[in-house]
């Protein structure tokens, strides 16, 4: 007969926001759903639980209670990424595991067999429990025969558990408080309380038609699965496996014609492979190692996931011409990330429109792939008072069709420096025309006006600038500023 | 050179100025400016603020406003005289009426065609004369121009503003080349919006608040500097030193509006006078008739001589129509059946009592008429109606019906932010997780400073800098206006519009109008208004009447409950006053066996008594030493003795404390009105304070030993605090009376009535239920074949009349409502009663198929055992409505037979915290006592054995909490009623022992406590020394306890 473990990693997220904050320990702690007042308490701590907080509360309800509760949100993309992690782990133990779609923290994995690698089943668990322990979680272990009969028992049980046969899971399972099992909605479990059916076996007393029609298909399948007249096997995930190619070569290649020569015997299967899964080559990861040198990583992107190779490889070809290796390449490996792709990104050849925005995404793509991820940005407006917080650069994906708006033509540009260059003190009054804000060259300041004030920031870091155009006898016209907390002028700019 | 500024906006403009109305005109004679403009965005909410200190200080205040325009622009209009700010009310008000609550928006149009009075700045960086290049619509500056040349004539200026930005130099450029272009002359201002550069942080964080951004977010919302403060002469001229004529514009402009708020003159609307009487004519003949309604064809000459002199006095201060309204809203009232009674000082008049407007004879109880009306006050009087709670809205909706939107609004509520409020909204500014700010706030009490202890057990560091901004901004926006809310029942009429006075918007709540100020503000320029609040204890004895007529044919009212009842007095003696008006609270109630009321007036002392004034004052002991011949009484100088005779030497009534103040202190009328409106500023701190060095010092002067003056000025304050005048307590004590007197006599109409005017008082519904088992009156469970929407009354089999201890012999039982079922609608019962209606139930299918209830109000319905006497426990009723509701909108129903499982039955004590969980009672049982063996057997005592023991005993005692309360007056003392199947036990717990045990006293229903038995004059408490939580093993239900801060 099979046998089946569950892990059981109770109250996750309270677990992980205990990890994220581990000062908060000593203290009562709640995880809610959102960081608002009104927002449901999904799980609490023993000392929280002690003084009557109880899942289902408000946080604002349950401070009244206790006024030092500590809580948080957990993301659902951490608690994820952690039930990811946790899975991943699980799989060093056992070659299928499933990780509960509806209950993060709740696994299962296959252990037939592990007796022959482990003097028990006993034992396995106890090295799982171990494992997750160095991870910071801690687990209950049950192990069985059902995927139901080995969950249910593990809401209940104190840290393992192996059942010798079947009828002790069912026994074990159907001592097991509805309220503990997790799968059931609140409001179901309140109404079979009222009804005085509060455990597993007593659910199992009633009519399994009569509980369809009453509360619905959820709470019938979970009679059937309790009753084991439902099949429910172990679905086991199977993580993707990278696509990766890697040759090593006999000698030290230094010519990179010859290394996209060689990169492209490589791609070409790899590009097979991803077609055959109905995706494109989203993001192509090469590693070079040069002869006596540490491994160089780079990551070109095509403007948009395809299989074209003849694309990819100009781009391979113009990052290879911009690195500069100090020596010839022993050995190369390319990792695809596959991305799914539309009918269109799966063809080769498509038909070219006239003014073809993805030619400009595949010169920004070259652009990228021969000078950098960053080379490529635009600038965006941005609401700061300050000269430097009214505009900003960032990286820029995909080219958009334009929709200029019409803009009024002034006859003065004001040009920006990226950083402000220090001057000399003005003398006082500082209308004279003493001042020499850059030496001889500009001449002496003839006029200015100001100041036009600008401040605040006060809640992170106060400035308080006086700014100032002032024109030179030469005839410039300077933008300058008076720092006031740093005591200096500062020229931030000229008006052409 | 001197200058006015023209454009302020204070703290009401609100979440955009910093500053208070007070702090602008403080900080402007400061400057030695001689006037400033106030004119807050789109309202001249804060201008009675600003008024009243700047009469203070002999500052002109100019009365304006921003007014918002279409297409978000901005004009500010001054008032010039009294026509002009008529307009600006009637404009004001017709943006508001048209805009959601909290916006404003107006055409070019209504601003022309109210410019009669009106001066109009138009600049700022929102004006249409700034833009960058005229729109290309009709409504551009050119256009406009001509509009508000046409209008405003030479009352129209460009309003240059600097603010030291560099936009402005070009904005500015527009302004002055459109201006010149229109022959508008252009004057400088800066707009203001703080008294201080320091309260600039405050302003961007109330900028984010009204944005909803936080200050990192917020960006170009906030003002790109700290400009907006109210400058120096010397500062303003510095910034307009390329063109002083601006700056003298200034003045020109502010010596044009002569207006001020004191040349408000108020016309009460005048009611229809027959046969072309005037209103003192028609006033004068209602009051004699009523007169010898009151007193017969006689009216006494005492009676008549104070109508006589009233009457002179309301003539001669124009006040007759005031007191025509209170009469015909009296008369409205009483006409439809609802039963009202006036309240306050208006009791005090002779003129009132005989419209039928109070209750109180106040000759005969020798009230002092001048408490209500003097002519040395010259303040309007005010009157406030009680009127029945759930009928309330027939009263305000006739109000609008009669006089018109435009004649009647409703008085505002200005919500301010207090502590909590304050570290919300500032909190989220400063971008702090919500979860962290709503702990802080909790931790806070409502009142006080944000402080960096409360910070540091909140888990926040007080020393990082965002903390010290949180605790900053926190502290000073306390007292900032947050939002305007509506008076509980305060309406102002007018003979002509109200928006003449003052603007008019919309209320949150439908059909509801509300004016720009608060009651306060009312007041303050002398206006009138009218209090329309709801009573539930009116509704609760109009129930109980129509009861008695429908079921004994007693036709009893107000007027003819017998005021000398001897029983009654005597259940008022041994505090059996659960459910009575006013004296069934906990101190009530241990007050009562002490003084022993045996009259009409000792209850109106009761109802005076136990209240902070006399608490904080110290009056309580020596009264009741005075009253049982414990100490003598004495005066503590002779001219008191008419002052404080009735009350055994010791001041109790709120005017007894004022007339002390005249007579003793020699206040003038003056003195003493600001003496009055200073012990009426509840909380306002430090008001009263200013009086304690010339009352103290006026008192000794007047032979007055200093210890003697002392206590006076505590007493003073402690009726600051809250205190009852003798009026308002008389005509609350006539409705407390009556009500004792329903419960004695006639306690199922008594409990029935009470149960259906719910919520009110003191008690929940349960301990009612309890109190009402506990004297006999059989109270009957919730049942789909008897229960009506409210409780109603049932015949017993033994009743009949001549029959039993009731005076007509006739004995009823009180069947529960179904509006006691939780998640049961009105419009549910509707359908039960409807379906009932037309024949009996026959089973619970039948039920189903003919009440047709959704699901939830089916299970709502089983819960709460309402099935029981169609042969369905509650369970199995439970299981089958799942199905029958569902089978019940199938297209083709089929006919089910299944097997119904068999549940569990329930026990005495699940059925008990069944009914409380489904209806907040039981009628079956109190929750304890199934559980009374198992409570005896831990050695816990009832509460009837707690009540027979020593004093000073030790005892164990376990109830249900049902009260908790810990008033401001009693030092931190924590009062807690326990209950269970045979009474209450009252609790006394000091702080350090609430301390230790605050999360167990806060939270949990079954409270177990060992402590020392006090009996002293009838009353028990137990002094608390531990509590604990026994140890039942049963969920017990929640039993809803009221809790008082």
């Amino acid at each position: 007969m099979e046998r089946l473990a569950c892990v059981n990693v109770p109250a996750l997220p309270l677990q992980i926001l205990l990890q994220d904050h581990p000062d908060w320990r000593p203290h009562p702690v709640a995880v809610v759903a959102e960081d608002r007042p009104q927002s449901p308490i999904l799980s609490v701590n023993g000392r929280a639980r002690k003084s009557g907080v109880a899942p289902g509360l408000s946080y604002a309800s349950a401070l009244s209670l206790l006024p030092d509760l500590r809580a948080a949100p957990v993301v659902p993309s951490h608690l994820a990424r952690t039930v990811e992690a946790l899975a991943a782990r699980l799989r060093a133990f056992s070659p299928e595991v499933e990780a509960s779609s509806h209950e993060p923290g709740v696994l299962w994995a296959n252990v037939s067999g592990l007796h022959r690698l482990y003097p028990s089943l006993e034992s396995w668990a106890c090295a799982v429990r171990t494992d997750l322990a160095g991870m910071g979680f801690t687990a209950l272990i049950v192990v069985g025969f059902t995927k139901f009969g080995t969950s249910a028992a593990a809401r209940t049980a104190r840290t393992i558990r192996v059942f010798a046969d079947s009828s002790e899971e069912r026994e074990a399972a159907g001592r097991v408080p509805l309220a503990r099992l997790g799968a059931i909605p609140p409001e179901t479990i309140e109404a079979l309380h009222e009804l005085g059916i509060r455990s597993v076996g007593a659910l199992l007393g009633l009519p399994a038609a009569g509980l369809l029609e009453r509360f619905g298909p959820e709470l019938h399948r979970l009679h059937l699965l309790a009753a084991d007249a439902l099949w429910a096997p172990l679905q086991p995930q199977i993580p993707a496996e990278p696509i990766r190619r890697s040759v090593l070569l006999d000698a030290p290649e230094d010519n990179a014609d010859g290394l996209v020569f060689l990169i492209k015997r490589l791609l070409h299967p790899m590009l097979s492979a991803l077609a055959s899964s109905g995706r494109a080559l989203g993001a192509l990861d090469v590693r070079l190692r040069p002869d006596r040198q540490a491994w160089h990583a780079e990551r070109i992107r095509p403007a948009s996931p395809t299989l074209d190779a003849v694309q990819i490889l100009d781009l391979v070809r113009l990052r290879l011409e911009s690195v500069g290796l100090v020596a010839g390449v022993l050995e190369i490996e390319l990792e695809a990330s596959g991305q799914q792709a539309t009918p269109d990104q799966l063809h080769l050849f498509t038909e070219h429109q006239q003014r073809d925005l993805e030619a400009g995404n595949r010169a920004l793509a070259r652009l990228r792939a021969e000078l950098g991820d960053d080379a490529v940005v635009r600038a965006v407006l941005r609401n700061g008072h300050l000269p430097e917080g009214r505009f900003g650069w960032e990286p820029m994906d995909r080219l958009q069709i334009p929709r200029p708006h019409p803009v009024e033509v002034r006859a003065l540009v004001r040009r920006v420096f990226a950083r402000p260059q220090g001057l000399p003190p003005a003398p006082r009054p500082s209308h004279d025309d003493g001042w020499l804000v850059s030496g001889v060259v500009r001449g002496a300041v003839s006029d200015q006006t100001g100041p036009y004030i600008l401040s605040g920031g006060w809640w992170v870091r106060e400035v308080r600038r006086d700014y100032y155009y002032i024109e030179t006898r030469r005839g410039e016209l300077l933008w300058v500023y008076y720092d006031r907390r740093r005591r200096g002028w500062f020229h931030h700019g000229r008006v052409e | 050179m001197n200058y006015v500024p023209l454009w302020c906006k204070t703290n009401f403009s609100f979440h955009e100025g910093a500053s208070h109305p007070e702090e602008l005109v403080e900080e402007a004679h400061r400057l030695g400016l001689r006037a400033i403009a106030i004119t807050d965005r789109d309202g001249v909410y804060g201008i009675v603020e600003a008024h009243l200190k700047a009469r203070e200080l002999g500052v002109h205040v100019i009365v304006g406003a921003q007014v918002t325009v279409s297409e978000s622009t901005v004009i500010v209009l001054l008032a010039r005289d009294r026509t002009g700010y008529a307009n600006l009310c009637q404009l004001l008000t017709i943006g508001r009426l048209r805009s959601p609550k909290g916006e404003s928006v107006v055409t070019w149009d209504e601003v022309c065609t109210h410019a009669k009075g009106l001066i109009s700045l138009w600049g700022g960086d929102r004006s249409l004369l700034v833009a960058e290049a005229a729109p290309q619509s009709d409504r551009g500056p050119d256009l406009v121009a001509g509009w508000l040349r046409d209008a405003f004539g030479d009352a129209l200026y460009a309003m240059a503003a600097r603010h030291r930005r560099d936009t402005e130099v070009r904005q500015e450029a527009h302004l002055r080349e459109r201006a010149s272009r229109y022959g508008i002359p252009v004057v400088g201002a800066v707009e203001v919006l703080y008294h201080m550069p320091s309260r600039r942080p405050v302003q961007d964080a109330l900028t984010c608040i009204r944005q909803g951004v936080t200050l990192a977010e917020a960006g170009q919302l906030l003002k790109p500097n700290g400009e907006h403060d109210l400058k120096s002469p010397f500062a303003f001229a510095a910034l307009f030193d390329n063109d002083p004529h601006t700056v003298g514009l200034t003045n020109e402009v502010a010596s044009r509006c002569t207006f001020s708020l004191a040349e408000l003159r108020y016309r009460y609307p005048s009611e229809h006078l027959p046969d072309g009487k005037t209103s003192s004519q028609w006033l004068r003949e209602l009051t004699f008739a009523g007169a010898q309604e009151r007193h017969g064809s006689v009216v006494p000459p005492d009676v008549a001589m104070q109508l006589e002199r009233e009457l002179a006095l309301i003539d001669e201060l124009d006040y007759c129509g005031y007191f025509l309204t209170m009469y015909e809203i009296v008369r409205f009232c009483r006409s439809r059946g609802i039963l009202c009674q006036g309240r306050g000082s208006a009791a005090n008049s002779a003129v009132c009592y005989c419209l039928g407007i109070t209750a109180v004879d106040p000759v005969r109880m020798d009230l002092l008429f001048e408490r209500f009306l003097s002519r040395e006050r010259a303040e309007p009087p005010d009157i406030d109606l009680d009127i029945e709670h759930d009928r309330r809205e027939e009263a305000i909706q006739w109000m609008y019906e009669k006089y018109g939107r435009d004649r009647a609004a409703m008085v505002a509520n200005i919500i301010r932010y207090r502590t909590r409020s304050a570290v919300r909204d500032v909190g989220k500014t400063l971008g702090l997780s919500l979860t962290t700010l709503d702990r802080l706030a909790k931790m806070h009490s409502h009142y006080g400073d944000v402080a960096p202890d409360v910070l540091r057990e909140g888990g926040l560091d007080p020393d990082a800098p965002l903390h010290r901004y949180l605790m900053r901004l926190a502290n000073e926006i306390l007292d900032f206006p947050r939002h305007l809310s509506i008076h509980p029942g305060g309406f102002l009429l007018g003979h002509e519009p109200v928006s003449a006075l003052v603007p008019i918007e919309n209320a949150t709540m439908p059909e509801r109008t509300v004016i720009q100020w608060d009651k306060d503000s009312v007041e303050g320029v002398g206006l009138f208004k009218v209090d329309l609040l709801g009573l539930g204890a009116l509704t609760q004895l109009h129930l109980a009447f129509d009861q008695l007529q429908q079921y004994r044919g007693i036709n009893l009212s107000m007027a003819t409950v017998p005021g000398d009842d001897a029983e009654t007095f005597e259940w008022i003696c041994r505090a059996d006053t659960i459910g009575v008006f006013q004296i069934e609270s906990r101190a009530q109630m241990a007050m009562l066996p002490r003084l022993r009321p045996r009259n009409y007036y000792d209850l109106v002392v009761e109802v005076s008594i136990v209240r902070p004034g006399p608490i904080v004052g110290g009056m309580v002991h020596p009264y009741l030493r005075r009253r049982h011949g414990g100490e003598p009484i004495e005066y503590p100088h002779p001219s008191l003795e008419p002052v404080l005779g009735k009350t055994l030497g010791v001041p109790l009534f709120q005017e007894q404390v004022i007339r002390l103040a005249m007579v003793a202190a020699d206040y003038t009328p003056g003195e003493a009105d600001q003496l009055r409106r200073d012990m009426a500023a509840w909380r306002r701190s430090g008001r009263i304070e200013r009086h304690r060095d010339r009352l103290i010092s006026r008192m000794q002067a007047n032979g007055i030993a200093p210890e003697f003056a002392a206590r006076v000025f505590e007493q003073i304050r402690g009726f600051g605090e809250y205190g009852f005048p003798e009026a308002h307590a008389s005509s609350f004590a006539l409705i407390a009376f009556a009500s004792a007197y329903l419960k004695r006599h006639y306690h199922a109409e008594f409990t029935c009535s009470l149960l259906n005017a719910q919520p009110m008082g003191f008690y929940a519904p349960s301990t009612i239920v309890e109190d009402a088992k506990r004297h006999g009156v059989e109270v009957r469970p919730i049942d789909v074949l008897r229960s009506a929407w409210g409780c109603i009354l049932e015949e017993l089999a033994d009743s009949l009349p001549g029959n039993g201890d009731q005076p007509d012999g006739w004995r009823f039982a009180v069947r529960m409502g179904l509006r006691y079922v939780k998640g049961l609608g009105e419009e549910h019962g509707v359908c039960i009663t409807g379906a009932r209606a037309d024949g009996p139930f026959e089973s619970l299918d039948d039920f189903v198929r003919r009440a047709g209830l959704d699901v939830r109000a089916l299970v709502a319905l089983a819960r709460a055992g309402a099935f029981e006497r169609l042969g369905v426990d509650r369970r199995e009723a439970l299981w089958q409505i799942r199905a029958l509701a569902k089978r019940l909108g199938m297209t083709l129903p089929m006919k089910v037979s299944e097997t119904i499982p068999r549940f569990d039955g329930l026990g005495a004590f699940e059925v008990i915290a069944w009914d409380y969980d489904a209806t907040s009672h039981s009628v079956r049982g109190h929750p304890l006592e199934p559980l009374r063996d198992q409570l005896a057997a831990a050695g816990l005592l009832d509460a009837q054995t707690v009540a027979a023991r020593n004093d000073g005993e030790t005892v164990r005692y376990a109830g249900l909490v049902i009260c908790r309360q810990m008033p401001g007056t009693a030092s931190g003392v924590t009062f807690m009623t326990l209950e269970d199947e045979t009474g209450f036990v009252n609790l006394v717990v000091w702080p350090r022992v609430f301390e230790r045990n605050a999360r167990l006293a806060k939270s949990t229903p079954l409270l177990g406590v060992t402590g020392r038995l006090q009996k002293q004059q009838g009353v028990v408490h137990i002094i608390v020394q531990k509590m604990w939580k026994p140890e039942l093993h049963r969920r017990l239900p929640a039993v809803a306890s009221r809790d008082f801060h």
